[in-house]
């Protein structure tokens, strides 16, 4: 866990504060991922989410737990019995012949009284006909398990504008589903990466270098000398080395070794933990600090012109300009990882790294005024450090459309070579939402599971292996061999072709809203690409289209 | 009008039961897939077994547990166990779905076996309010299955060796498949236990992460980090002001407390960071935790349960792990059993140590070593007693074996017992010196 850098000294320590508020303590276990900004955004957030059938609500309860602000079900269909059967959030004393859509928002309203939740009884083939302005005024729009021309139209009128909220695609029959995210551009500036920024051991800042220099290593008291931090003793151990190898740090296996060596040679006892922490963080000094790939990718996709549309793309080119002056690395971050130092050696160098990262904090901001100011962007100064802070760990996601996959054979062919279960399962999928919306009555498929009330003609809706393969077949073109992959993921979805299990609900109700959560407070990284699942074997994977 | 007519039942009766109530459940039912086992009896045999006769049973009923009870009922399971010791907290209402503001200070196993019979009806659930440990041999041989979603290693450990234990080779209904799930905020793993036959949950202690403990001594001289103020204040300030009042992590009053002890040393060493929340999340070991993780692996677990219960497919072969931070990554695999697993492997555990080593050393090492990790573990060979940790009398008789070394009290390649209170096994050692 890291400090918070914008909490100053003086106010950490002497603003006492005292048990949190309700609100704060309900959401304590989520805020310890997503802090107040996560939270604020997904306050602000308004989902709307596509039938209220069992995978729906199972999605939707795990976005009105954390509050989300507002969701809206879209759902013209009575209740049936079915219905009752599987979905935890419909009552089974109350909601049979209701419409789904109130039901399932009553119940889920139940869940969270700071969510607001509304039912849209109209029928989505009528909503679509009004046009885009309906869809915009949502954060997030979810569809699940939509009639394929219905899902073709909304995916393409949520495509035409950048300003369209991202769509996300479900769809699923019995063991095996699939889910797809829509967007233009997904920025993400708090990663939450794993990946700890450059400590720039190699690349030592003047004070940093000055102070390391400094230590007499030979004559220092004892207590002192085990306490001096890895930082330091690295620093000045790689200024050592290279004094003596022509001012080159070590670069062949041997040179590590005999860098290590030397390091070593430098604890005086085995009970020196901060020279042992040198030893282990030694390739430290050794590996050059320069742009990580997931920044330089940033660059390499940077447009040719900015625009004040997109301030992330201005505060990339702002960092690109940053990384081209020495030392050709990232603003240093001011976090510092513990280690074995006394309190006072190791506050001072925390000290030090916030003081040049303050400083180089300073160059990055002025970077971003004039680049704001040639390009007309306005952006907030709060905006603008924590991209800094963050600057190790930027993604930035160029989206596709719904349904780009399926367009090229080519292209089918071979991830159907490169990833056969995950591609296989895909194209069951689709064969058969293809099959029922040619089989099924209209009316009944237009929302959520698309069986009829009645049993009895189960049969009739059931396309048989034959039907799916051959629509797989057609997706893939003639002359593809159909292995076992494209076999057991077509005999899946034809033994469950209206199936919407409550496990795979559930399931897939957990996935589809991390990933929600992850667009919405554009923190975490979201996929990119068809998330494909597979419950008779337990896997998930990721196809990117 | 509005209500299901369950008076309306067809072929093989099942309380609270209507038509098409298992529209969807029924399509993997009444037929095969592809990979389908051909022992599995398509239609109602397998259908009755589901809801007339399998009996299962739920440990926790938290943030995976309300989670696995609601998948299990809406599955088809009928007779239900939960059994958890905990009451309901204000913090569990962004994740436990079946509790409600009003719900605060409740039991949970109670509450969340009324909501799910009223949500799901025809389902019995019947809950304990209690531990784990309260119950014996005979309460745990009655079920078919056991899913566990729990916080707490030692509790999992614990039931693991217990239905390990269970198994008895001439008879095949004391085998009893274990899920197992656990989160932790985007990451979490399911994984089935078949005792004895697969990898066991003391198999894979290595896996878990190591627990972060400071050195006593940065604590009590140089603290770096909030956390190390934190620590001072409650394992050092708390026992040396309070005397012997115990501390209770649940009230705000004494992580008040630590909390104005730990900024008063933050200052004066001018460390920053120490709040109120990170005092809370460091007494407490706090994990982060949503309800969407916990829907995901409560659902793998689930389905588990299902596929063994109803053999429509395959069951996870047995550990299925996922990390949803950066995209949707996830591996499936196969978690090798450990011959020398105390629990189920029946080898001896190889242990090295040096000559030098007291018997306080050794001890040590067992309570940090990751594949071990035994709390006030006790000592003993064939033919005599070397350290016991308890009762009162017998500590004292032993107490002075803690500074002999190991070597004068076990040959080379001779064999420790290790035993501790808090676990149904035994751990064999042996020791060889280096």
């Amino acid at each position: 866990m890291s400090f918070s850098e914008s909490q100053d000294l003086e106010t950490a320590t002497t603003a006492i504060q005292s048990q949190p508020d309700n609100k704060t303590r309900r959401y304590d276990r989520q805020l310890r991922l997503w802090a107040a900004s996560g939270q604020s955004a997904l306050e602000r957030a308004r989902v709307l989410v596509i039938s209220a059938s069992a995978l729906s609500t199972s999605l939707l309860k795990n976005l009105v737990l954390p509050g989300v602000g507002h969701f809206t079900i879209l759902d013209h269909h009575a209740t049936r019995p079915s219905d009752i059967g599987n979905n935890f959030f419909l009552d089974p004393d109350a909601s049979l012949g209701r419409n789904r859509a109130e039901e399932a928002v009553r119940l889920l309203g139940e869940l969270n009284d700071g969510v607001e939740g509304h039912a849209d009884t109209r029928d989505i083939a009528d909503v679509l006909a009004l046009g885009a302005e309906y869809f915009s005024g949502f954060t997030l729009v979810i569809a699940v398990n939509l009639d394929p021309s219905l899902v073709e139209q909304l995916s393409t009128l949520l495509w035409q504008d950048a300003a369209c909220p991202p769509l996300i695609v479900v769809r699923s029959a019995g063991f095996i589903a699939e889910f797809f995210v829509q967007f233009h551009e997904h920025d993400v500036i708090e990663s939450h990466s794993e990946t700890a920024p450059s400590l720039r051991i190699d690349k030592p800042f003047p004070e940093l270098l000055d102070h390391a220099l400094q230590l007499d290593l030979e004559h220092m008291d004892p207590t002192d000398h085990g306490h001096i931090p890895y930082v330091v003793i690295l620093v000045r151990a790689l200024e050592d080395w290279k004094r003596e190898h022509g001012g080159s740090p070590p670069t062949t296996t041997a040179d590590k070794r005999a860098f290590k060596d030397a390091v070593s040679a430098l604890q005086r006892h085995q009970d020196e933990e901060n020279f042992s922490e040198a030893v282990a963080n030694a390739y430290r000094a050794y590996t050059t600090t320069g742009v990580p790939s997931n920044v330089q990718a940033l660059f390499d996709a940077l447009p040719d012109q900015l625009s004040p549309a997109r301030p992330f793309a201005t505060l990339v080119a702002a960092l690109q300009e940053f990384t081209k002056q020495p030392p050709y690395a990232l603003p240093l971050s001011a976090t510092l990882p513990d280690m074995k130092s006394d309190t006072e050696s190791y506050v001072a160098l925390q000290k030090m790294y916030g003081r040049r990262a303050e400083k180089e904090r300073g160059v990055f901001r002025e970077l971003v005024n004039k680049l704001s100011a040639e390009t007309g962007s306005v952006i907030a100064r709060d905006v603008v450090d924590l991209f800094c802070k963050n600057a190790h760990g930027l993604f930035g996601l160029q989206g596709k459309r719904w349904g780009d996959l399926d367009t090229s054979r080519e292209r089918l062919v071979e991830l159907l070579a490169a990833s056969p279960r995950e591609t296989a399962t895909h194209l069951a999928l689709s064969a058969l939402s293809t099959w029922l919306a040619r089989h099924s009555v209209a009316h009944a498929q237009s929302n959520g599971s698309a069986h009829p009330n009645s049993q009895t003609s189960n049969t009739e809706l059931r396309p048989t292996e034959e039907d799916l393969l051959a629509l797989v077949q057609g997706a893939l073109g003639d002359g593809v061999e159909l292995g076992k992959e494209v076999q057991d993921a077509v005999g899946e979805a034809a033994r469950a072709p209206t199936a919407d299990l409550p496990n795979v609900a559930a399931f897939m109700g957990g996935l589809v809203a991390q990933e929600a959560i992850k667009m919405i407070t554009k923190q975490y990284v979201p996929i990119n690409g068809h998330c494909v699942i597979d419950l008779v074997d337990t896997w998930t994977g990721v196809i990117n289209a | 009008m509005a209500a299901v007519d369950v008076q309306r039942v067809n072929g093989t009766s099942h309380v609270g039961d209507w038509p098409d109530r298992y529209y969807h459940v029924d399509q993997v039912l009444d037929r095969p897939g592809p990979r389908t086992d051909p022992s599995f009896m398509a239609g109602d045999g397998v259908k009755d077994f589901l809801r007339n006769q399998c009996k299962i049973l739920v440990i926790g009923a938290g943030g995976l547990g309300c989670e696995i009870l609601a998948d299990l009922a809406l599955s088809g399971f009928k007779d239900i166990h939960v059994i958890d010791m905990d009451t309901i907290d204000i913090s569990n209402l962004n994740r436990q779905f079946l509790f409600r503001p009003k719900d605060v200070g409740k039991p949970k196993a109670t509450v969340a076996a009324e909501y799910v019979m009223k949500r799901v009806p025809g389902t019995k659930v019947t809950p304990y309010y209690g531990k784990i440990q309260d119950k014996d041999d005979d309460y745990y041989m009655q079920f078919n299955l056991v899913i566990c979603g729990l916080d707490s290693v030692e509790a999992r450990r614990w039931i693991n060796a217990t239905l390990v234990n269970l198994v008895d080779p001439e008879n095949p209904e004391s085998l009893k498949p274990l899920i197992d799930g656990g989160t932790e905020g985007f990451k979490g793993q399911a994984r089935v236990i078949l005792p004895t036959v697969t990898s066991c949950y003391e198999c894979s202690l290595d896996m878990l992460n190591k627990p972060t403990a400071f050195p006593i001594c940065t604590i009590a001289n140089t603290p770096r980090l909030p956390e190390h103020c934190i620590e001072w204040a409650s394992v050092l300030e708390w026992p040396r002001v309070q005397g012997d009042k115990k501390m209770d992590t649940d009230d705000p009053e004494h992580i008040q407390w630590l909390y104005n002890i730990a900024s008063a040393r933050a200052k004066e060493f001018k460390i920053e960071g120490v709040t109120w929340q990170l005092t809370q999340g460091v007494v407490k070991n706090i994990i982060p935790a949503i309800a969407s993780t916990n829907a995901i692996i409560a659902a793998s677990c689930c389905n588990e349960a299902f596929k063994i219960a109803t053999s429509s497919a395959a069951y996870l072969n047995n550990y299925f792990m996922l990390i949803g931070t950066d995209g949707v990554y996830s591996y499936t695999f196969e978690h090798e059993k450990r011959s020398d697993c105390p629990v189920c492997g029946g080898e001896s555990l190889e242990v090295s140590v040096p000559r030098s080593w007291t018997v306080e050393r050794l001890i040590e090492m067992l309570v940090e070593k990751q594949d071990i990790q035994i709390k006030k573990p006790s000592l003993s060979t064939a033919t005599a007693q070397i350290y016991f940790q308890a009762p009162k009398q017998l500590e004292e008789v032993t107490r002075p074996n803690l500074e002999k070394l190991v070597s004068d009290l076990v040959p080379d390649g001779g064999d420790i017992t290790v035993t501790a209170s808090s676990l149904p096994f035994s751990l064999s050692l042996r020791i060889t010196y280096v």
